[in-house]
């Protein structure tokens, strides 16, 4: 076996019997769960099931109260770990963009370099108008966030997430908070990035985009993985009356 | 004529205190503002020592008259440092204006939305970066009307450091009074001084806020 191929057996994330609570509502209740690389997971079930939560403990914006987490050969939950630096190798997407409403399309997605990874102003100036180019939007670079349809707030908040060459990427919801003529565009760009060979971890209610672009399709509900298996398995073979049903 | 030669005398004298006055409000202000951030980031994303320290300032401070303010920076901490009245006058003004920022930065800082902070820190920044890089920017932006207000506050209260001495328009007002013994042109004169650099200022905040205005 060559070095790549070892690499390749190692999974990018490994989560681990993880429990989380808020307050006296247990969100997950020992969930286990790992991603290859370049797979596509698709997290799918109703809604407070800890989905997100479980998306968010991946980059550790959520801790877990119990289990461990490793990002590629590191163990991320172990005491002493750089939140930061963990954070730098995740990409994430988020329902409502969260874009920076101060700064420019093309400066949202230069400011993770230059401040974060301390390239040089003229070096993310490039990268960041190849990542534009990415999500088709080179043409508004020079757009504040107000002047941007959803769709495209979007976009750029893929491509600020891409700037810094994450090692996975996180979607919460992606396309919830658009209006559906809008989405098509946001899950065009998402196919692309998997095609590319993107490791991604996607929280979605689009069962189409889970059908046709995820290698693993994992049915969460009450804060457990109900069933895990590839899409056609999924949807045209449940195991489980609940999956079943949730079509 | 004896009128508007004796107002052009007038004004030629207490117009030299405008510049005393600009440099009171400008020194007042920039010391509020630096008080009034530190403060203000304190109260919001310190730890609960720094935002004890935050809270206690600005509620301590708004609490007391400004004139008492600059008395003890006057008479009492200029005994142990070397303080003019000018420098007395508007430290004490700028101690005075910090605590009124801090409440208008933590205003500002609490309206920017929880994502841009969740957005900076899955980029990886930290809580400082993100706090300086996209935190800070938006709430300057977001403080600007109530700080222009508070600018023109400044303004009007930079007559009390008059208390002291220092030879600002009132005090230049006050000369004249006690010379001529005619209120009337000197006070008037002090009127129309404050009420330009008043309106100047508020069309330069106002030109601000449409340049900064955030868009959301």
């Amino acid at each position: 076996m060559t070095n790549s191929e070892a690499a390749k057996t190692q999974p990018i994330v490994r989560l681990e019997d993880i429990y989380k609570a808020f307050g006296v509502t247990e969100v997950l209740k020992g969930v286990s769960l790992s991603l290859m690389p370049q797979e596509v997971v698709v997290l799918v079930g109703p809604s407070g099931t800890g989905k997100s939560t479980l998306l968010r403990c991946v980059n550790l914006l959520s801790r877990p109260d119990k289990g461990r987490i490793w990002l590629e050969e590191l163990e991320i939950t172990a005491p002493g770990v750089n939140e930061d630096k963990v954070r730098q190798r995740v990409g994430m997407v988020f329902q409502e963009f969260n874009l920076f409403t101060h700064l420019t399309a093309l400066e949202n997605v230069m400011i993770g370099m230059t401040k974060v990874l301390k390239m040089d102003k003229r070096a993310a100036h490039a990268k960041a108008l190849e990542e534009l180019e990415r999500v088709g939007l080179a043409n508004r670079a020079d757009h504040y966030p107000a002047q941007l349809s959803g769709g495209q707030k979007q976009r750029v908040a893929i491509a600020r997430a891409l700037g810094m060459d994450p090692h996975v990427m996180l979607f919460d919801e992606p396309t919830s908070a658009l209006d559906p003529e809008l989405t098509g565009e946001v899950l065009a760009v998402m196919q692309k990035l998997a095609f590319e060979g993107m490791t991604m971890m996607v929280v979605s209610h689009e069962m189409g985009f889970a059908r046709e672009v995820a290698d693993r399709v994992v049915f969460m509900e009450g804060g457990y993985i109900v069933e895990a298996g590839p899409p056609e398995q999924m949807f045209d073979h449940p195991q489980v009356d609940r999956t079943r049903v949730s079509q | 004529m004896e009128f508007v030669q004796k107002f052009i005398t007038t004004f030629q004298f207490i117009v030299e205190g405008l510049w005393v006055t600009i440099g009171v409000t400008v020194v007042a202000l920039a010391v509020g503002f630096v008080l009034g951030i530190l403060a203000g980031v304190a109260r919001v994303y310190g730890n609960k020592f720094l935002a004890g320290i935050g809270t206690t300032y600005s509620v301590v401070v708004r609490a007391v008259p400004v004139i008492v303010i600059i008395f003890i920076l006057f008479f009492v901490i200029s005994s142990l440092v070397d303080l003019t009245a000018f420098w007395a006058g508007s430290l004490a003004l700028g101690f005075a204006s910090g605590a009124y920022q801090t409440e208008i930065f933590r205003g500002a800082l609490r309206s920017v939305s929880g994502g841009q902070m969740t957005a900076a820190s899955a980029i990886g920044m930290s809580r400082w970066q993100a706090i300086r890089h996209i935190i800070l920017p938006q709430a300057l932006r977001l403080a600007l009307p109530a700080w222009g207000n508070e600018a023109t506050l400044v303004l009007k209260d930079s007559t009390l450091v008059f208390a002291v001495g220092v030879p600002e328009v009132l005090r230049r007002a006050e000369y004249v009074k006690a010379r001529t013994f005619d209120p009337f042109f000197a006070y008037s004169v002090a009127l129309l001084l404050y009420l330009a650099l008043t309106l100047v200022t508020t069309q330069v905040l106002r030109q601000a806020e449409n340049r900064y205005r955030l868009r959301l």
